[in-house]
C-alpha cells in the first residue's frame, strides 16, 4: 500500500491525501499544500521542449482519477470476495455439523442396542464399559443414561448445564423387543470445538485473501492507470499549457507510455488541432509581415509617385500652349498621354509670322528616362528654331540629330547611351499655302475629302550612336493641302495597342486600325476626334495594358488660307 | 556553347538559342524597362557563337506580337551581327513571323529585311504569330 499516497494525490490537501491516511508528505505535496502548485508548475514549464514533457505536468486532477476508480471498484470486489468466502465457510460448517450429528446418532444407537435388556436398570454397572467406550471418540463430551422413568442412572463426562452451541447432542432410546415403551434413554454429547477452529481459520484466510487481493488490485490499477492513462494525459495537459502560450508542441505518446486507444485518438486530434492552430498562427504572422511590407512599399511608392508628380509638372511646363497656332487660324487638338505620368513623348507648336511649326517626337524609353531625353530635345529644338533660325523640316531634323548625339556623347567620345528619337516635323506656310514635312521614323497621316494618305518619313530615327553609317538624307516633302484636310502626327504608342477585339487572336491595332477610327470621326471637330480616338483605343485594348506613351497632334490649316493660296 | 532558354514574361519574350542545332528563337512580346540589359547578353552570346566560325547554317525565328523601339534597336543589333556573318559566307536565314493582317509587325519586318543582302530574311504569315512557336 505504500504506493497509495502517490496514486491518490487529492485535489483537496485537507482530505488526507492517501487511501488509508498516513503516507509521508512529498516535495510535491508541500508545494500543493502551500497553494503554489500551479505557479511552480508553470514556472518549470517555460522553455520546455516537447520531448521533456513527461512528468512535467502536475496533473493533480488526474491523480484523483485513480483514487476515484479505486474507491468505486474496490468495495465491490471486496464484498464479492468476502461473500464468497463466507458462503463457502457456511456450507462447510453446516456439512460438518450434519456429519457430527450422524456420527453421534450412530454411536448412541449402537450403544443403546447393546444396553437394551429388560432388566438393565437393575444392575447398570454391567454396561459401564460399553458406555465408557464412547469416550474413545476424540470429540466425546459426555454420555448420560436414564431409566424408563427418566431418572439418571449413569453419567460419564461433563454434562453441560444448558445446551451449548459447540456441542452436538443426540438421544437414543433403549428398546426391548416385545415391550412397547422404551426402557431408558442414552444421551450422547459430542464437542464441535474443532469445527469452530476450522471456521476461524477459514475466516482469517478470507480476510487475508481479500487483503492480498486489494494490494494486488491497487498495484495493478496504479501501474496501469499511470502507464496507460495518467502519463499520456499528463503529457497532453503539459502540451495544452504550452499551446496556451503559443508554443506549438505536439504530443508523442510512443515508447514507454502506451496510451489507451481513446487517449491515442484524443492525442492525434490534439496534434491535428495544434497543427491547424500553428499554421493559422503562422499565416497571421506572415500576414502581419506582409502588411508591414505593404505599408513600407506604399510609403516608398508614395515618395516615388510624389517625385514623379513633380517631374510631370516640370515636363508639362516645357510643353507648348495648345492655342499657340490659333492666331494663324490653325485648329489644333492634342492627345499627350505618358504611360507613367511622365514619358518620352514630346511635341512642340510655335508660330513664326506666317509659319506654323508642329513637331512630334518619340524618344526611346518612357517614364523618367524618356522624359530626360525630351528635355534634351526641347533645349536643342529651342536653339535650332531661335538661335539658328532653321525653317526647313529636314534641316531641323539634321540639326536635331547632331545636337542630340553631341549632348549624349554618341559622337565617338565614348558613351553608354544608345538612345535617340523618332521625330516628325510639319511646317505650314499660310502665306503660300504649302505644307512641308520631314520625318525620321515617324509618318504623317492626312485625312481629307479624298480619304486618308500616309506620308512616310525616313526609316531611321535620329540620335543613336552610328557605327560608320551616315545619316540618311531626309528631304522635305511638300504635301498638297485641300481645304478642310486634317493632318495627324502620332507616336507609335498610338498604333501599338495590343488587343483582341474580335476574339481572333491578340494583335496590334496598327496604323491602318487608327486611320480607320479617324476616318469614322472625320467630320467632327478635332477635339472631339481626339476624345473619340482615345475611347476607341481603350475599347480596343479591352483588358490589355497600354504598352507605351502616346501622343497625337491633329491640326487643320485654315481652309480660307488654303483656298486663297490654291 | 550552352543553350540559352529564357521563359517569357509579360514584358519580355521567350528566348531559345539552341546553338548546337543552329536554331535561335525569340517569341512573345518585348518591351522590357531596360532593353539593353535584356538583349545585351543575348547579343554577346550570338557574337561569340558566330565568332567561332563554322559552316553550319544558322536559322533565326522571330515571332513577336509587339516590341518597343528600344527592343527594335536591340533586334537590329542582333540582325547586324547575323548579316556580318552571312557576308563572310555563313548561311544565315531569318524567318520573321507576323499575324495575318498585322501591318505593324509586317512593316517592321520589311524594314529589317531591307538591310539584308547576304543573309536571307523571309516574312512568314501565320494565323497567329504567337502560336507559331508554341
Amino acid at each position: 500500500m505504500t504506493d497509495a499516497p502517490d496514486l491518490a494525490l487529492d485535489p483537496v490537501p485537507r482530505r488526507n491525501r492517501s487511501l488509508r491516511g498516513g503516507g509521508p508528505l512529498r516535495g510535491d505535496d508541500f508545494v500543493a499544500l502551500a497553494g503554489f502548485a500551479d505557479v511552480a508548475g508553470e514556472a518549470t514549464e517555460t522553455g520546455m521542449r516537447p520531448g521533456a514533457l513527461r512528468g512535467a505536468a502536475r496533473g493533480r486532477d488526474l491523480d484523483s482519477l485513480a483514487h476515484t476508480l479505486f474507491l468505486r471498484i474496490y468495495p465491490v470486489i471486496a464484498v464479492v470476495v468476502l461473500a464468497t468466502q463466507i458462503g463457502t465457510a457456511w456450507v462447510n460448517y453446516t456439512d460438518a455439523m450434519r456429519l457430527y450429528g450422524e456420527r453421534a446418532t450412530l454411536l448412541a444407537t449402537l450403544t443403546a442396542r447393546a444396553i437394551g435388556r429388560p432388566d438393565w436398570a437393575a444392575n447398570p454397572e454391567i454396561y459401564r464399559p460399553q458406555v465408557q467406550a464412547l469416550a474413545l471418540d476424540p470429540a466425546f463430551r459426555f454420555a448420560r443414561l436414564t431409566d424408563a422413568a427418566g431418572a439418571p442412572v449413569m453419567t460419564i463426562g461433563e454434562t453441560p448445564r444448558t445446551r451449548s452451541w459447540d456441542t452436538v447432542q443426540t438421544v437414543a432410546e433403549l428398546t426391548v423387543a416385545g415391550e412397547p415403551a422404551p426402557v431408558g434413554t442414552l444421551t450422547l454429547g459430542l464437542s464441535t470445538e474443532a469445527l469452530r477452529g476450522n471456521a476461524e481459520k477459514q475466516a482469517l484466510m478470507a480476510l487475508g485473501a481479500s487483503l492480498i487481493l486489494m494490494m494486488a488490485f491497487v498495484l495493478t490499477l496504479h501501474a496501469n492507470v499511470r502507464r496507460h492513462v495518467l502519463t499520456p494525459l499528463k503529457r497532453l495537459l503539459a502540451a495544452m499549457r504550452e499551446v496556451e502560450h503559443k508554443r506549438w508542441v505536439s504530443v508523442d505518446l510512443g515508447g514507454a507510455a502506451r496510451a489507451s486507444n481513446e487517449i491515442d485518438v484524443i492525442s492525434s486530434a490534439f496534434n491535428r488541432m495544434v497543427d491547424g492552430l500553428r499554421s493559422g498562427d503562422e499565416a497571421r504572422t506572415l500576414l502581419a509581415q506582409l502588411e508591414r511590407a505593404h505599408r513600407d512599399l506604399e510609403g516608398a511608392n508614395r515618395l516615388v509617385m510624389e517625385s514623379i508628380g513633380y517631374a510631370r509638372r516640370i515636363q508639362t511646363s516645357v510643353l507648348p500652349d495648345r492655342l499657340a497656332l490659333s492666331e494663324a487660324g490653325v485648329e489644333v487638338a492634342v492627345l499627350w498621354e505618358p504611360l507613367h505620368l511622365v514619358g518620352g513623348d514630346y511635341f512642340w507648336l510655335e508660330q513664326f509670322d506666317d509659319l506654323s511649326i508642329v513637331v512630334v517626337a518619340d524618344c526611346t524609353g518612357h517614364g523618367v528616362p524618356g522624359a530626360f531625353i525630351t528635355l534634351i530635345v526641347a533645349t536643342a529644338l529651342d536653339r535650332i528654331l531661335h538661335e539658328r533660325g532653321l525653317r526647313s523640316p529636314a534641316e531641323i531634323l539634321a540639326a536635331l540629330d547632331g545636337m542630340v548625339r553631341t549632348q549624349l556623347r554618341q559622337d565617338g567620345r565614348g558613351s553608354d547611351s544608345d538612345d535617340g528619337l523618332d521625330c516628325g516635323i510639319c511646317l505650314w506656310n499660310r502665306a503660300d499655302g504649302t505644307l512641308r514635312f520631314a520625318g525620321a521614323g515617324l509618318s504623317l497621316t492626312a485625312i481629307g475629302p479624298g480619304g486618308a494618305v500616309r506620308i512616310k518619313g525616313g526609316r531611321r530615327g535620329i540620335g543613336y550612336p552610328r557605327h560608320g553609317e551616315t545619316m540618311p538624307d531626309v528631304a522635305d516633302v511638300t504635301v498638297p493641302v485641300e481645304p478642310g484636310q486634317v493632318f495627324y502626327l502620332m507616336t507609335d504608342g498610338i498604333c501599338d495597342q495590343m488587343g483582341n477585339p474580335q476574339g481572333g487572336g491578340r494583335r496590334l491595332l496598327g496604323h491602318r486600325g487608327v486611320t480607320d477610327i479617324l476616318l469614322d470621326v472625320r467630320d467632327r471637330p478635332l477635339s472631339a476626334q481626339v476624345t473619340a480616338l482615345d475611347d476607341a483605343l481603350t475599347a480596343y485594348r479591352g483588358g490589355e495594358a497600354r504598352r507605351d506613351d502616346m501622343t497625337l497632334v491633329a491640326f487643320r490649316p485654315d481652309p480660307e488660307a488654303v483656298r486663297s493660296a490654291g | 556553347m550552352d543553350r540559352i532558354q529564357i521563359p517569357a514574361t509579360d514584358r519580355s519574350p521567350a528566348v531559345d538559342f539552341d546553338f548546337s542545332a543552329g536554331l535561335l528563337r525569340i517569341s512573345g512580346e518585348s518591351y522590357p524597362e531596360d532593353a539593353a540589359a535584356f538583349f545585351g547578353p543575348l547579343l554577346q552570346s550570338l557574337r561569340a557563337y558566330l565568332g567561332q566560325g563554322g559552316e553550319n547554317a544558322v536559322t533565326v525565328e522571330v515571332a513577336l506580337a509587339y516590341f518597343n523601339s528600344s527592343s527594335a534597336k536591340a533586334l537590329m543589333n542582333l540582325f547586324m551581327a547575323l548579316e556580318d556573318a552571312a557576308a563572310e559566307g555563313r548561311p544565315v536565314a531569318i524567318r520573321w513571323f507576323y499575324a495575318e493582317g498585322d501591318d505593324t509587325i509586317q512593316e517592321a519586318g520589311e524594314d529589317f529585311a531591307s538591310d539584308f543582302s547576304y543573309g536571307s530574311f523571309d516574312l512568314v504569315t501565320a494565323p497567329q504569330a504567337e502560336e507559331a512557336h508554341r
